[in-house]
Order: structure tokens, then C-alpha cells, then sequence
């Protein structure tokens, strides 16, 4: 069963809705306040650029943010309201780095309809319209008693406080039921609690007019925004520009008082206006074509010409206005671009590199913004050389001087030989000598060591090389009977087990090794670490042992070789790598077992003491631990089965994937021709490649210039195959033409592009085969959409074949509606048109051509616009009557229902589960499962599909699909776990797990736990967060897990952590643990 | 809204029209208005970076509710009664400064019978005349006519034979002297 489900965000929204800028974070602080669907963006502007400060999660869908600033304060507050009409106003308190919630609204503002909420104040901040509700301040900057108000304007398009006037006035946009748009002034009787109508109005405006933009003093008044006129009107005087026609989706002031605005139109141009005005009276409108941008749903001009584009259908922007344009006569230069998948149409899972580990592709962006996006988990190498070497044992880096920035040699040990590699003039690797080291064994450490000298540690002696002349120094040779088996080494200090529990330290002079400490310990050591982290650049005053038998990890100083800590690991498996690291200025300890596990420690350098023990599974064999650096922060590579970089964001720890198969040996190999890189040796190849940003989820952009709508893989031919439209010229006419188009999955360039009919749009694509033909194909379904037409009643289904890496048309059948979409289902072909659910197949006739032929059908849906199959099972997700559920019969060749769930339910997305529990998603941004009840006791019963979870998840989901993003271990728990990934308008990709059921109730009691510790900001509640909403219902969310609530309890202070211990009764070390392994889910 | 309003329509279109064309000739064209920017020094570094650390996720672990007092509430009271509740407001204080202008009223009326007149004096009138009100049967309380419409008022002044001209006040005066 499939009805515990664990729903969290693998991407975060990047959709800009708004942006505003002010002083937030402190007086003197210029903040980029930027929200993202349910998150809110804080950033801080300074001379070298925008830094990121804070990103919050909001309980809520933002649907308006406005900074503002009360009588009396020194810094600007930030209005927040919800589109469930809750709004709360924060404060950032600086010192503890808090924000504070100035003033919830317990404010019922369910009287608003509309999703024209907007916040607005006046200069004097007097009071804050709410869409018909009003809530004043008073004096002293407190809000007061809200009340509502009646507007008898129905369809307001905007409301906009005034600036300049003696009394907190409004101006109102509307369109009345002649369908004519009007302007109207109200002021807001305080006193009386109701507007008066206002000073002045405004009748017969564009009929596109739908932006009003207030002006400030000194000249006061309202510009109004239409698609042929932008108006300025105060009243007592009137001044009118045509501009080309256009949609304008944002504006953004530039000057203080109002006399420059920016304004960005739904086709990404920009454009400056100008208002001229003479002795607080305006004398002219001016509008200038600046350049084109992402299409922008927000602009804010931050400092030094410097604007940010905050967009939904593209990639965000921040642009610099230059005061002379470029060669294409374009003022806008690009400086920076923020990556946002939104709006996420469709995507595909597919395995390109054939790991194991699933890749999205979306379908992103709209209009000339749309682009394919490829996100895939985890870190890449790209390969720039490699040679095939079997047998590495391990892996060095040498610098051929102390001084010498890069490095040059390369080490590599084998069971019964040491091979050095160096950078010859060709800048080719090539065998070469050190004439100091031996290489007639395995080499077991090599270090750059301090006085310009090189260490070897081989199985019988330590041995100190010149790097001038490379002749051999002085050396240390075991004691007889006794062989070296592990060692370490610093610039300055050397470690060594020389087996029955000998340890040994030496310490290395100018052309002199010294013994100096020799202990014996009860047990064989099994690793060493004596990494420099403390404040000695060049030397450890710790060492950390592991131990056989006892399984433990001792720590002992040095010189000393006193016994400060010991930990015992627990369990049967010993630890094959130890590893002192720092990260962010905390010192770990890590200690790697072999069989897969990591421990991490807290290490106190001062004391040499461990706390904070955790333990996570990165794979199933020994684990080598390394420290490497990128971009100037230090990592650690734990090569194994499954190679993992180790990286800490926001103080914690993060273990990466890296998009490579298995790593027996790393080391960083930063040379003047491989720059940044690193040498790993894995089944029987020693490669050098460099490595991607250390980050969890990698994107990459394919720019199509053109809407993609539909997307999907073949693997028979290494293609992807997508259904986009585009507006062209046709006889200067701009229409949108609409293509099937065949990409290669390699280099995503169109290979072969099949044009549709004028009016004829792609609705669905898949690739699929028939019965008794061994060909794969790709069947396309469209939909004639004519302009005079409600419902299509007109569509096609096009099968293509893919041959020479053209598209070939091989059937084409006509339907009675729109295509809206296609199943491969038991060697034939599903299709979903308009109310009906249909069946073909496709015959070969005498002639040697194809034909797709009906079989069966069902009726009985108002649109049936989401099919999914499974065996001989259909589930139909309808435009309004929720999910249902159909059989295929062979026998009698025919369709028929099952059951439904009887709520109305306007469906975005379906998916099965399993057998009987069925995923949905509506359009009010909810998620939830029903499950058939074959068991149930009557026809009825059996007729009904129960509903039986249920949650809020504040984003429209438009694709599910089954797969996962990360390699999935074959015995970890997770491995077991069923994800599906979905894909939303705001850009969000997220996974629904099915947990079993012990895991869920364990889980569930976290959450409840976590709520009381983990606070909505703004005082808004989680639960009415979750809680299923439409306009019919509104029901507490069940059988559904906020995983992002749930992992948040890692970045929890581990005083919170341990509240949450004591009242679930589980220890920090093993929730971490269970929650670590979510969190590797995705 | 002046001369300027009336037929900026249409003949303000050509020349702007015209003025779109040559917008492509003189390339350029928004140089001049892109000239001082405003600017706060910031940005102003001549490389920006693109990589100014990372974005701290905010987790918040403390209380949000806020003190009692900034809790803000929606005035519960139906538009249609808050609307009657103010009128009536309207009308109390209405009524308070009506009964100021009867008892000047009458002080006039009164000051060329007695040729002297004292605030004491009228205090006292305006009581023993509202306590004369109260007290008499027939007629009906100050706050009632107050209540009334005109349009009420003159038909009660018409059944008691007096002239339904005048201001409100007046009527209610005249039916309060009749009384």
C-alpha cells in the first residue's frame, strides 16, 4: 500500500512573482526583497554585487509584498499576504538575526475574491488596503482594527494609493459591464469606515489599460499603463502617449520623485518613461526602447544603473542600463542570470550517461524564454584525460618544489611497484623518475614535505628526498621483523603502524628524519590521520588512530603520543579511513568503515574531544577519505562503490553523488595544464577530470528560442522528440506555427522538425510500439484549435518513425477532438480525446502502409485530459470530476469503468501509485490519493474510489512522473522506496514517497513534534498551511509528510534537536540518521 | 482636465507617431535620459561577482505570535449595521448640536420679550423646555422628530393646520413650539 507519502521540494520555486528594494536588514543596509512563490529571497546590495542573505519559507502562497515604513521607524517592514488571505507584517531584528513578526493578521480576509490583492500605503502610511478591507495605522506607526469596506466597482483591474493628498486616497482601475475601463479616486473615511468617493476620476480609458503606476510628489497623480496609450492623469491635468502595442507586465521606479519609470511587456522588451515636468506640473511623456530582457514580472532598480528583472517564464536577470547602447542598439547589458525552471510544462526521467541515476529534462520557460532544462543530481566530472592502469593502489600529487604553485608529479602505487607520471613539455603526462624514491614497491604515503624535500613511506623505510637534486636525504628503516602498514604524513611530521600495534612518529628536519615517540597499543592500527587543521599550518598536534578488534578511533597528541579520546564505533566492521577536517571553521573528525558507513565527529582541537556522533550510509565497500579543494573551499572525496563528496552549507554536512560508477583512489591534481583537477583511479583507469560546483542539484540550460510544451525520450534512437510553438512573420502577420521537433539526447540540437497545420497544436507525445512490429515509434496527438471554437472538435494522431535521424510520418488518423493524450497500453495505442477514451491499434494493410485502427472507446468524462495505465488498468484524471478508474477487457475488446471519486476536482496531473492507490493533483495546488476498494462489499462500495490522503502542497503540479534523481542503493531502506517525481508552474521539482507504514507513523510523530520547535513566519500555522483547501473544503492534511519541515530539523540548534530527542524518546545520533537518509531521497 | 484634455486624443497621436519612427534613425535616442542614474555607491565595483556566498536557510525556532496588543483584528460588525450604527452616531451628535440651535432659536425669539439674555439663562431654558417635552403627551420627543424624514415631518405639520415650509430644523421647532 501506497498511502503513506512523504512529499518534498528537490528544487526550490524559482518563479520571481515580486521584488521590492529598502532598507530591511538595517538603516543603512539596501535590501533586494525577492519572493519566489512560498519563499521569500533577502538580499543584500553592496559595492561588489548582490549578496544573499536569507531565504525564508513562507506558510503561504505570496501574493503580494510590499516594504514599507511607519511613523517613527528607522527601518522598513515588510507586508506579506498570502493567497489563502492571511498577511502578516515582519521586522528583521539585526542582532539576533531574527525576523519578527510586527503583526499578524488574524484578520477573516475571506470577503477578497479576487487575486488582485494588493497591498498599498500612502506616503504617510496611514493605512494599508487589502483589496476592500482596511486596516489603518495610527500615530505611533501600530496597526489598528481592520475593517471592510464595499467597492461597487465589480471588476477592479488596480488599486494604487495616492501619493501627495490630505487624506489617504485610492485610485481604483475598473472595468464596468460594458466591459469599458474607467479610473476612480476614493478617499478612506477612517472615521466613518467607508470611502468617499474621490476627488477626481477618469472615464473611458484604453481598453487594455490594466497597470496603474502612482506618481510621487511633487507631482502626485496616477500614470495609467494600456496597450496603446499610457495616460498620466492628476486631476487637473491630462497628458496622453500612444506606444506600439504591447502588454505591460511590470514596472519599476528609478528616481525618488518620479519622474523615470522602467516598464517590461509580456514580450521581454524594456522600455524607459519619461515624465518631463516644469513647476510641479508635468509638460511631457516620453517613452524610449531600451533592450530586451527575460519577460518580466517584477522590476526593481537597485543602485548605479543597476536592475533587477524578476521573472516567471525566464531566467531572472541583473541588468545594467549603459547610457550608450551596443552594436544592436541596446541599452540592457546582462550582468547575472538566476536559473528558474519555471514554468515546468513537462518533463521527461531518462538515463542518458546509462548510471543507474535518473536525469530530468524539462520543458521550461515560456515564449521566447522556453528551454529545455536537464537537472540530474549529484556531482560531475568531465573527464579531460584518461589511460588505462590496472591494479592503483594509490594515488599522490607532488609539487617538484616547495614554491612551485602546481603540481607536477603523480604518484601512483601499485601492490608491488611505484609509477611516477609528470607533465612533460607537451604538456602529456609521461613516466618519469625520482631518482630519491623506490619504486620497487608499493608505495603507502608521499607528501611535499617542508626545507623543499619529498617524503615515501614504502613497507620498510621512510625516506627524505631533495626536491632539488631528487637524491635520497636520509631514511628510516623499519625494525626488523616489523614492516610499515599504514602511514601518514605532513609537511613536517610522519605517522606510522608497523604492525602488532606499534605506532611511530618521526618528525622531519632539513635532510634529517628524527624517531621521535614509539608507543605499542593493545591492538593492530587499521588508519591514521595527522591532517594539519589547527593553528600550524604545517603540523598536527593531534593524531587519530583506528583499531582492529575493538573497533575504535583513539585520538593522541603530539609529540607526546598521549592517549586524549577514544570512541568505540560499535559493530563488527573496522574503520579503513580516519580524516581530520575543517569545514566553515568547524573542526570534524570522519571515520570511514568497510562496509560503506561514515561517522562524523565534532573534534575539539583544543581538548581532542568528539561529540556529536552521527553515521550515514554512502555505499556498501571501504571508504577512502581525501580532502580536496574548488573554488577555494576545502572538500573531502570518499571514494568508493559509490563515490560521495562531503561539502558543509549553513554549518551542516552535505554528501553529494558524484556521476561516477565506482572510485578506488582520488587525489587533487592541480597542474598548469589541469588546472583545478583530479586525478581518480577507478576499474582500471586513472583519469584526470575536473569537478562541477560543489552543489546538489545541477542544471543545465538548452535555450529553444521557442515554447516547448511536451517532451519525451526514445532510447532505440538516442532522441528526444518535443512539441513546441513559436511566433513568426507570416505576411507580417504574427502567428504561431507549431512543431513536432527531434532532438539528439546528446547534444540537444534539432536533428528533424515535422511542421503541424495552421491552427494545430501538439497536446501530447509519446514514444511507443505496437503489437507484432518491431519498430519504436513516436505518436503525436493534436488538437485543431480554432479561434471560434470552445472545445476543439477536430485533432489528429501522427506516428512517426525515427530513420536516419529524420521524422518520418508512417500513419496519420483523424479524430473528433483534441489529442490530449496518448498511452502505449498493451501493444496499442491509447488515446484520450476530448470526453473520450479510445483505443487503436495499428495494421499493416496489402500495401505496405500503416493504419491506425479503432478499437474500442469509453465514454463518460467531461474532458479526459490525464491518462495513466497500468496492466489493463486506465486512470483518467478529468478536466473537473476528479479521477477515475477504467478496465480493459481483452475478451470482449472492450472499456469500461470501475470506479470514481465522486468529488469534483479540477485535475492538473495523475499517476498510480500501485495497483490501487492512485495519485492526483487539482488546481487549487493540492495533492491527493485515492484507493480502489475491490474488496468492498457491494457494487457501490466497489464503485467508489475512496479518498484517502489528502494535502496542500502550494504549488500547481503539472507532470508526475515515476522515477528518482539519485542513484538508488539496491539494500539501503531507501532504495526500496517508490518515488514520483512532479514538476510545477513555479519551477519546483519535488518527490512523493511512499513510506512504509512503521516508517510513516514514526515520521508523523516527528513532524508533530517539530511543528511546536520549528515557527511559521509570520506567525502563520502549518497546519492550515497543509490543510487541504478549495472552494468547496477545507480539510486537515492526512496520510502526507512535509518532508521539507521534516528535514529542516537538521539545521535545528542541537539544543532544539535534543527537546525534540527527549519528547519522542529517540536519540539526536538516530534521528539525524533517518532524516539524513530522507534527505538523500532526493 | 482642461482645454489640452479634451483633444489630446487624437491630434497628440500624430506627432508622437512620428516621433516612434524616427526612434530607430536616431539610435541614441535614450542616451540622454539614461544620464544620472541614481546611485548610492553601491554596485559600484567595476567586476561584480557573482558569487557572494550562499543563501542562509532561514529556519525559524522561535515564537512568532506577538504581544496580545498588536494582534489585529477585523471589525466583526456587519457593513450594512456598522453603516446604521454610524448614522446613528451622525444623528446623536447631530441631535446635541440641533438642541444647541433650538435653545439659540428660542433665545432669540425670546430675547426681544425680555430685552436680556444670559448663558445661565438659556442653560436653564433648554432644560425646563426638553423636560417639558418629555413630560407632555401629545407631542412627540425631540429625538424622535430628529428620526423622522421631512417628508413626515410636514405631513404631521399639515394635520396640525401649520406651514410645512422650511428646513428640517425649522419643522421640528415649529411642531415642538405647537406642542
Amino acid at each position: 500500500m501506497s498511502f503513506w507519502n512523504y512529499v518534498v521540494t528537490a528544487h526550490k520555486p524559482t518563479a520571481v512573482s515580486h521584488s521590492c528594494v529598502g532598507n530591511f536588514t538595517s538603516p543603512q543596509e539596501l535590501n533586494l526583497i525577492i519572493a519566489k512563490c512560498t519563499r521569500i529571497e533577502i538580499h543584500l546590495l553592496s559595492a561588489h554585487g548582490l549578496q544573499p542573505m536569507l531565504d525564508v519559507p513562507i506558510y503561504g502562497r505570496i501574493a503580494t509584498l510590499e516594504l514599507f515604513r511607519p511613523h517613527g521607524e528607522s527601518q522598513d517592514l515588510l507586508f506579506i499576504a498570502t493567497e489563502r488571505y492571511k498577511f502578516c507584517v515582519l521586522q528583521w531584528d539585526g542582532e539576533a538575526s531574527e525576523l519578527i513578526t510586527r503583526y499578524p493578521m488574524n484578520a477573516d480576509l475571506s470577503f477578497s475574491h479576487s487575486f488582485l490583492v494588493g497591498s498599498l500605503y500612502n506616503i504617510s502610511l496611514i493605512a494599508v488596503v487589502l483589496f476592500y478591507e482596511v486596516i489603518p495605522f495610527d500615530n505611533k506607526g501600530q496597526l489598528k482594527e481592520a475593517f471592510n469596506i464595499r467597492l461597487e466597482e465589480l471588476q477592479v483591474l488596480d488599486i494604487k494609493f495616492l501619493y501627495g493628498c490630505s487624506k489617504p486616497t485610492i485610485a481604483v482601475l475598473y472595468q464596468d459591464n460594458k466591459d469599458a475601463r474607467h479610473l476612480k479616486t476614493y478617499e478612506v473615511a477612517l472615521k466613518d469606515k467607508d470611502f468617499i468617493e474621490g476627488p477626481w476620476s477618469q472615464n473611458n480609458l484604453d481598453n487594455g489599460a490594466g497597470l496603474l503606476i502612482p506618481v510621487p510628489l511633487p507631482l502626485g497623480g496616477v500614470i495609467i499603463i494600456g496597450e496603446e496609450t499610457i495616460v498620466y492623469c492628476n486631476g487637473s491635468s491630462f497628458k496622453a502617449i500612444p506606444i506600439r502595442p504591447s502588454i505591460t507586465r511590470a514596472y519599476g521606479r528609478i528616481d525618488p520623485d518620479g519622474s523615470r519609470f522602467l516598464l517590461g511587456d509580456n514580450s521581454g522588451l524594456l522600455y524607459l518613461l519619461v515624465i518631463s515636468h516644469e513647476r510641479e506640473r508635468i509638460t511631457g511623456l516620453k517613452i524610449e526602447h531600451l533592450g530586451e530582457t527575460s519577460v518580466a514580472s517584477s522590476i526593481s532598480y537597485l543602485d548605479n544603473a543597476v536592475v533587477y528583472v524578476g521573472s516567471k517564464y525566464g531566467d531572472s536577470q541583473l541588468i545594467k542600463l549603459n547610457l550608450q547602447p551596443d552594436e544592436k542598439g541596446s541599452y540592457v547589458e546582462v550582468l547575472e542570470k538566476y536559473v528558474n525552471l519555471g514554468p515546468i510544462v513537462d518533463f521527461c526521467v531518462v538515463d542518458l550517461e546509462r548510471q543507474g541515476q535518473g536525469q530530468v529534462v524539462t520543458c521550461s520557460g515560456a515564449y521566447k524564454d522556453g528551454s529545455l532544462r536537464i537537472v540530474r543530481n549529484g556531482i560531475g566530472i568531465n573527464e579531460q584525460a584518461s589511460v588505462e592502469l590496472q591494479g592503483i593502489k594509490g594515488l599522490w600529487s607532488l609539487r617538484s618544489s616547495t614554491t612551485d604553485p602546481n603540481d607536477t608529479f603523480l604518484v601512483v602505487s601499485f601492490i608491488s611497484e611505484t609509477r611516477i607520471l609528470a607533465m612533460n613539455m607537451e604538456d602529456e603526462l609521461e613516466e618519469t623518475e625520482i631518482e630519491g624514491f623506490y619504486a620497487q614497491a608499493q608505495t603507502l604515503f608521499c607528501q611535499n614535505a617542508l626545507h623543499d624535500q619529498l617524503v615515501q613511506v614504502t613497507a620498510s623505510s621512510v625516506r627524505l628526498v631533495s626536491c632539488t637534486s631528487r637524491e635520497l636525504q636520509d631514511q628510516w628503516i623499519a625494525p626488523t621483523g616489523f614492516s610499515v602498514n599504514v602511514a601518514t604524513a605532513n609537511a613536517t611530521q610522519v605517522l606510522l603502524a608497523i604492525g602488532g600495534g606499534h605506532l611511530v612518529y618521526l618528525e622531519i628536519g632539513d635532510g634529517k628524519l628524527t624517531e621521535v615517540k614509539h608507543i605499542q597499543l593493545e591492538y593492530e592500527i587499521s588508519c591514521l590521520d595527522i591532517n594539519p587543521i589547527g593553528e600550524k599550518a604545517n603540523s598536527s598536534a593531534l593524531a587519530v588512530v583506528g583499531m582492529w578488534t575493538d573497533i575504535s578511533v583513539r585520538i593522541f597528541s603530539l609529540p607526546s603520543l598521549d592517549l586524549i579520546t577514544k570512541e568505540s564505533l560499535g559493530g563488527e566492521i573496522i574503520p579503513r579511513s580516519v580524516l581530520i577536517c575543517s569545514f566553515e571553521g568547524i573542526s570534524y573528525l570522519l571515520c570511514a568503515l568497510g562496509d560503506g558507513h561514515l561517522f562524523n565527529f565534532l573534534l575539539n582541537l583544543a581538548t581532542g574531544e568528539l561529540s556529536d556522533r552521527k553515521k550515514v550510509s554512502l555505499g556498501t565497500q571501504p571508504i577512502t577519505l581525501r580532502t580536496f579543494s574548488s573554488k577555494d573551499t576545502t572538500h573531502v572525496f570518499a571514494a568508493s562503490d559509490r563515490p560521495t563528496v562531503i561539502y558543509s552549507s549553513n554549518k551542516k554536512l552535505l554528501y553529494s553523488n558524484v556521476n561516477l560508477k565506482e572510485v578506488s583512489h582520488m587525489c587533487p591534481f592541480n597542474s598548469a595544464a589541469f588546472p583545478d583537477s583530479l586525478a581518480i583511479a577507478k576499474e582500471g583507469e586513472l583519469s584526470i577530470g575536473t569537478i562541477d560546483d560543489i552543489q546538489k542539484l545541477h542544471i543545465r540550460s538548452i535555450p529553444l528560442g521557442e515554447h516547448a510544451r511536451r517532451i519525451c525520450h526514445q532510447e532505440q534512437s538516442r532522441t528526444f522528440a518535443i512539441c513546441s510553438l513559436k511566433n513568426c512573420l507570416i505576411n507580417n502577420d504574427e502567428t504561431e506555427v507549431h512543431f513536432v521537433r527531434l532532438l539528439d539526447d546528446q547534444t540537444f540540437e534539432f536533428i528533424s522538425t515535422y511542421q503541424l497545420d495552421t491552427f494545430e497544436y501538439g497536446c501530447s507525445i509519446i514514444s511507443c510500439s505496437f503489437s507484432d512490429d518491431n519498430n519504436v515509434y513516436y505518436s503525436v496527438g493534436t488538437a485543431y484549435v480554432l479561434p471560434e471554437e470552445n472545445e476543439p472538435t477536430k485533432g489528429r494522431i501522427l506516428v512517426f518513425v525515427v530513420e536516419d535521424g529524420k521524422l518520418q510520418l508512417i500513419a496519420e488518423k483523424e479524430t473528433k477532438g483534441a489529442v490530449y493524450s496518448l498511452n502505449a497500453f498493451n501493444g496499442k495505442l491509447l488515446a484520450a480525446i476530448n470526453q473520450k477514451i479510445q483505443l487503436y491499434k495499428l495494421m499493416l494493410r496489402e500495401d505496405g502502409t500503416r493504419e491506425l485502427q479503432s478499437e474500442c472507446g469509453h465514454h463518460g468524462h467531461i474532458l479526459a485530459l490525464y491518462v495513466q495505465t497500468r496492466g489493463d488498468f486506465i486512470v483518467v484524471g478529468d478536466l473537473m470530476k476528479s479521477i477515475s478508474l477504467l478496465l480493459y477487457k481483452h475478451e470482449e475488446g472492450a472499456i469500461e469503468e470501475r470506479a470514481r471519486d465522486y468529488n469534483a476536482n479540477w485535475m492538473t496531473a495523475v499517476e498510480i501509485l500501485d495497483d490501487d492507490v492512485y495519485l492526483g493533483a487539482e488546481n487549487n495546488f493540492n495533492l491527493f490519493t485515492v484507493r480502489r476498494n475491490s474488496d468492498g462489499a457491494t457494487d457501490e462500495e466497489r464503485g467508489r474510489l475512496e479518498v484517502v490522503g489528502e494535502y496542500h502542497l502550494g504549488e500547481f503540479v503539472n507532470r508526475f512522473r515515476h522515477g528518482s534523481l539519485v542513484m538508488r542503493l539496491p539494500d539501503s531502506e531507501a532504495g526500496n522506496i517508490p518515488t514520483v517525481i512532479f514538476g510545477t508552474v513555479n519551477g519546483v521539482i519535488g518527490i512523493v514517497a511512499s513510506l512504509p507504514h512503521d516508517h510513516y507513523v514514526f515520521l508523523e510523530k516527528l513532524q508533530s513534534n517539530l511543528v511546536k520547535v520549528i515557527k511559521g513566519v509570520g506567525g502563520l500555522s502549518h497546519e492550515q498551511w497543509r490543510s487541504f483547501n478549495n472552494e468547496k473544503k477545507t480539510v486537515d492534511a492526512r496520510n502526507f509528510l512535509d518532508g521539507d519541515l521534516i528535514e529542516s530539523f537538521l539545521d535545528l540548534s542541537r539544543s532544539r534537536m535534543e527537546e525534540i530527542s527527549k519528547t519522542i524518546g529517540v536519540s539526536v545520533e538516530e534521528l539525524c540518521k533517518r532524516v539524513e537518509e530522507l534527505t538523500r531521497l532526493h | 482636465m482642461e482645454a489640452e484634455n479634451s483633444d489630446s486624443s487624437a491630434p497628440a497621436r500624430e506627432p508622437e507617431q512620428a516621433s516612434l519612427g524616427d526612434d530607430e534613425m536616431a539610435a541614441g535616442g535614450a542616451s540622454k535620459f539614461l544620464t544620472n542614474l541614481p546611485s548610492r555607491g553601491l554596485f559600484s565595483s567595476a567586476v561584480l561577482s557573482s558569487n557572494l556566498g550562499s543563501m542562509r536557510v532561514y529556519v525559524c525556532d522561535h515564537d512568532t505570535s506577538p504581544p496580545e496588543e498588536q494582534l489585529i483584528k477585523t471589525n466583526a460588525t456587519n457593513i450594512l449595521i456598522r453603516s446604521l450604527q454610524i448614522n446613528k452616531l451622525r444623528i446623536d451628535s447631530k441631535d446635541a448640536k440641533a438642541s444647541v440651535a433650538i435653545t439659540k432659536g428660542k433665545r432669540s425669539a425670546a430675547r426681544p420679550l425680555d430685552g436680556k439674555s444670559s448663558a445661565k439663562r438659556t442653560n436653564t431654558g433648554a432644560t425646563s423646555s426638553s423636560g417639558r417635552q418629555e413630560g407632555s403627551s401629545t407631542g412627540f420627543s425631540e429625538r424622535m422628530l430628529q428620526t423622522m424624514t421631512v417628508e413626515r415631518l410636514r405631513a404631521i405639520l399639515k394635520d396640525k393646520g401649520l406651514s410645512p415650509k422650511g428646513k428640517k430644523d425649522e419643522l421640528i421647532s415649529r411642531l415642538k413650539d405647537e406642542s
